[in-house]
């Protein structure tokens, strides 16, 4: 009987639901899988979009030059060293604001809100502000030179590549803190009070009913977070277009503020950036697939 | 009496830390609001003041990003942005992830993977076919150019953030209830999904509220005409046509900008941590 009834409402429902299903899957089709599509088709062809101009079929040879091109290269490394170094730190410095949040009485919901206010402020107003904070006559050369006397001469910090990448992994470390601590301080608080007592019984110390305990069970939140992180990180654009804009001389470019610069700055290189578009994209997969497959099956 | 002495310590230093690390987040934002009062010469000039003197604070820069710049029509054309983009995407993500949370049809799940592995794809990496698309459309150097993609960027995690919400946290019971009623999915949709789903779709909002105010390199490539600019476009333009140096101009820019994304944040700052958080502890 309810069986039937069961039965019955999903027939009676079945054209309705494509009035709600349709307008919004045409529209996600339209403006992303269409373009995701174009641009794999792109990545084939020496593309040209002016008047009576012909995109001729040239296989890989997109592909070959893009893996041949020092910058590009250079901008994947600098991309993969943000992500490993930025990714890591702020998760730690996160957890440990979490916990550090966790383990106060008072005060906890204005650290809480005060420590996230970095993660709501647009990129563009932070880079801006860490630009000239690390320029050479900003307020970092100021005390490196003048306050603590550690450096004679004040640093080039945005002139040169390793410096201008450190700023900006600096940046993004700073203003990814607050939202990993939110996201592990939730996690924290929903793993069970019992738990802990039962392994204060047991005699376990703190340092172990941290790892006995509090890692395992936030462990979805941590792969969460990765993930999310990883996907970030392969995203910078405007941290590196306002602090640098990819100077000097591409050392510091990153694999979208090449992509930009290829796309407008340099014509006819439309299927180049295709195809550096096509890499990164199944660069970001591959790390997504290989960090769900690692890690979520261990807590299954 | 003897644990209490021994916990208080620790309480201690948990307190020395979480301050000393609040001062290291707040700093910087601190200087960029002190260095936007002091005069815009004095930004350049070195040594540079964390704490300047008090005489020298001036509303000069505030005054004349009012007569110089078209500040608040570059707000109003991110605010306008901001919602449109928060509307369109709280009724497309919430009717797809309905959708994919109640019911089986053919493809479900090609279509949900389809959306979900956009979520892999930076917005920017689709920006030659997707700059094709808007000038084909004529969408360049219109506001619905930016929101119209902005939207369809932020529809997946939104879409996969509701979907989650639904399926945990909204009993199909009640469902059932509307349709022992007469009801139709639409009224389910209204009247069950919709209210019981607010504080998710609140959550999603606001992380789309504050998109527009931060997203650049779609922005400067869609509204290159002055007067439709919105924030982000605006303030990085005028760094440049000021030699890069004018920063008590900027920095008075930032600063305003700042206004309506921190009294949002304080207004809503609940949502933020649940919507958050909802997604997240799943995994």
């Amino acid at each position: 009987m309810s069986n039937m009834a069961g039965k019955r409402s999903v027939w009676r429902t079945d054209w309705r639901l494509y009035t709600l299903l349709l307008p919004g899957l045409i529209f996600v089709a339209i403006f992303t899988f269409y373009p995701i599509g174009k641009m794999l088709a792109m990545s084939f062809f020496d593309w040209r979009i002016g008047y009576r101009q012909t995109s001729e079929f040239v296989g890989l040879e997109n592909y070959s030059q893009v893996l041949a091109d020092p910058i590009a290269l250079r901008a994947l490394v600098n991309t993969l060293m943000y992500a490993v170094v930025t990714v890591p730190l702020q998760m730690a410095l996160g957890l440990i604001v979490a916990l550090l949040i966790n383990g106060i009485t008072k005060f906890s919901v204005t650290f809480r809100l005060a420590y996230y206010f970095p993660v709501i402020t647009s990129w563009v107003v932070v880079a801006l502000l860490f630009r000239y904070i690390f320029s050479n006559q900003g307020l970092l050369n100021y005390f490196l030179a003048d306050v603590l006397h550690v450096v004679g001469e004040p640093v080039g910090w945005l002139s040169s590549r390793v410096p201008a990448l450190v700023v900006a992994m600096f940046l993004g470390i700073w203003k990814g803190i607050g939202w990993n601590m939110v996201i592990f301080l939730a996690a924290l608080q929903a793993v069970p009070k019992e738990y802990y007592e039962a392994s204060s019984i047991d005699g376990l110390n703190g340092r172990q009913q941290f790892f006995r305990i509090t890692l395992p069970s936030i462990r979805g939140t941590l792969l969460f977070a990765l993930v999310m992180l990883c996907i970030g990180a392969f995203n910078t654009y405007t941290p590196i277009a306002v602090l640098t804009g990819g100077n000097p001389a591409h050392q510091t470019e990153m694999v979208l503020t090449w992509m930009y610069f290829q796309t407008f700055n340099v014509t006819g290189k439309m299927g180049y950036s295709a195809a550096l578009s096509i890499i990164i994209t199944l660069i970001i997969t591959s790390i997504t697939v290989i960090l769900f497959r690692t890690l979520a099956r261990k807590g299954e | 009496m003897r644990r209490r002495r021994r916990i208080k310590p620790f309480m201690a230093v948990r307190y020395a830390l979480l301050i000393l690390g609040l001062v290291v987040t707040v700093i910087p934002m601190f200087y960029m609001v002190i260095s936007s009062l002091k005069s815009n010469k004095s930004t350049f000039s070195y040594p540079p003041q964390l704490f300047p003197n008090p005489h020298e604070i001036t509303l000069e820069n505030y005054v004349y990003i009012f007569r110089h710049v078209s500040f608040l029509k570059y707000l109003g054309n991110t605010l306008f942005t901001a919602l449109m983009t928060v509307l369109l995407s709280a009724v497309i993500s919430s009717v797809l992830a309905y959708s994919f949370a109640r019911f089986k049809f053919p493809g479900k799940s090609l279509f949900y993977g389809m959306i979900i592995s956009v979520m892999l794809i930076p917005g920017l990496a689709m920006i030659i076919p997707q700059f094709e698309m808007a000038v084909r459309f004529g969408m360049v150097n219109h506001l619905w150019g930016v929101i119209l993609f902005y939207s369809a960027w932020v529809t997946p995690f939104s879409t996969f953030l509701l979907k989650g919400y639904i399926e945990d946290n909204i009993p199909r019971e009640l469902d059932e209830a509307i349709y022992m009623d007469g009801g139709s999915i639409y009224s389910v949709y209204l009247f069950v999904i919709m209210p019981m789903a607010s504080p998710a779709i609140a959550a999603i909002s606001i992380l789309n509220y504050l998109f527009p105010f931060e997203e650049l390199g779609w922005s400067q490539t869609i509204l290159k005409s002055d007067e439709i600019r919105t924030l982000p476009v605006a303030i990085t333009m005028f760094f440049q046509a000021h030699n890069r140096t004018d920063w008590g101009y900027v920095f008075a820019m930032t600063s305003l900008s700042m206004v309506p994304v921190v009294l949002f944040y304080l207004a809503l700052q609940k949502y933020f941590i649940s919507g958050l958080s909802s997604g997240s502890i799943k995994g």
